[in-house]
């Protein structure tokens, strides 16, 4: 008697509509302001070395810096500059060299109004990583990069549009898609 | 946007080729490739083709930056990052992003597997994705 009722149970359960994941992202969602999204900058002021530029980037785990005067933002110091200007290039030692050399100025920023698809749009079409998010007086108060915003849009996607399906079954998605 | 932006395969990307080294390439060489090419990884394969590791500009702060070594005396065995997660060209973006996330990666090789080997056709970054993202936010917001 009472395994049938676990099995009627069960049965209720499997005709029972799955509860519908957001399977969207409102554009609510994809407006949001940069406020909620962006985390704290990581800045060193100019006048650093390259070396220390380099050294807070391993330490705090950025791909960029935020090079600051009077807390006032003058550039962007990150790895690609660091692939493209640096290495294997003669510049001497990068323990006495300024930031400032290599940094790029005037990067393209944004605002804590600024929408979250309006960042993304930037990103693509500049080929950016980061975007510098500044006050009205051009103080960087956050940043937003790739990573964030990739770890935005699975916040608002269900687990199984993301997960993995086991090797067994991509083996059999891809025998069919084969055939 | 919906679920459809992220159950595409990865082969529908518009993808670049990648940049592949062989096993005992030295760092130096690595880099010119890398800035000549302006990847932002290389592939590294073994003698029969097989995927054996990644090497991002990461890997060049840490291990050669933050030290103070000079490229052209360490290869680049000595700072890959060795048997790198995978996907298929066949998988769809959404794992991709979501491997991205859970493993802090930036990219991912694309793989064919044989038995237990795994041969390099490709490899997705981040900024793909951003840019397959970009192409569905532009798209609606003509609409």
């Amino acid at each position: 008697m009472l395994y049938e009722e676990i099995v009627d149970e069960e049965l209720a359960i499997m005709d029972e509509e799955p509860e519908e994941p957001s399977k969207t992202l409102s554009p609510h969602e994809i407006q949001m302001p940069l406020r909620s999204l962006m985390r704290l900058p990581v800045t060193i002021e100019l006048g650093a070395s390259i070396q220390e530029a380099i050294n807070l980037m391993i330490e705090n785990r950025v791909g960029a810096v935020l090079v600051v005067s009077d807390g006032v933002l003058k550039g962007i110091f990150g790895e690609r500059d660091v692939l493209l200007k640096i290495l294997n290039k003669p510049v001497g030692d990068v323990a006495q060299i300024p930031v400032e050399h290599f940094m790029k100025a005037d990067p393209h920023i944004a605002h804590v109004e600024d929408s979250l698809d309006t960042a993304i749009l930037h990103m693509a079409r500049g080929g950016f990583r980061h975007i510098p998010v500044v006050n009205e007086l051009d103080q960087p108060v956050g940043m937003v990069s790739t990573r964030h915003i990739v770890s935005y849009i699975i916040d608002h996607f269900p687990q199984e549009v993301l997960t993995l399906p086991p090797e067994p079954v991509r083996e059999a998605m891809q025998a069919r898609e084969g055939a | 946007m919906d679920a459809r932006t992220l159950s595409s395969p990865i082969s529908t990307l518009n993808l670049n080729q990648p940049c592949y080294v062989e096993l005992g390439t030295s760092v130096q060489e690595v880099i010119s490739l890398m800035q000549e090419g302006q990847f932002g990884c290389v592939l590294v394969v073994d003698s029969q083709d097989r995927l054996v590791g990644i090497v991002t500009e990461r890997d060049f702060l840490a291990k050669i930056m933050g030290k103070q070594v000079n490229p052209a005396d360490v290869i680049v065995d000595e700072i890959m990052t060795p048997s790198p997660e995978c996907l298929r060209p066949t998988d769809t973006v959404a794992f991709a992003l979501n491997l991205m996330q859970l493993g802090h990666y930036r990219h991912i090789p694309l793989v064919i597997r044989d038995q237990k080997d795994a041969y390099p056709v490709g490899v997705v970054s981040i900024k793909d994705i951003m840019n397959h993202v970009a192409t569905f936010l532009e798209a609606g917001k003509e609409e």
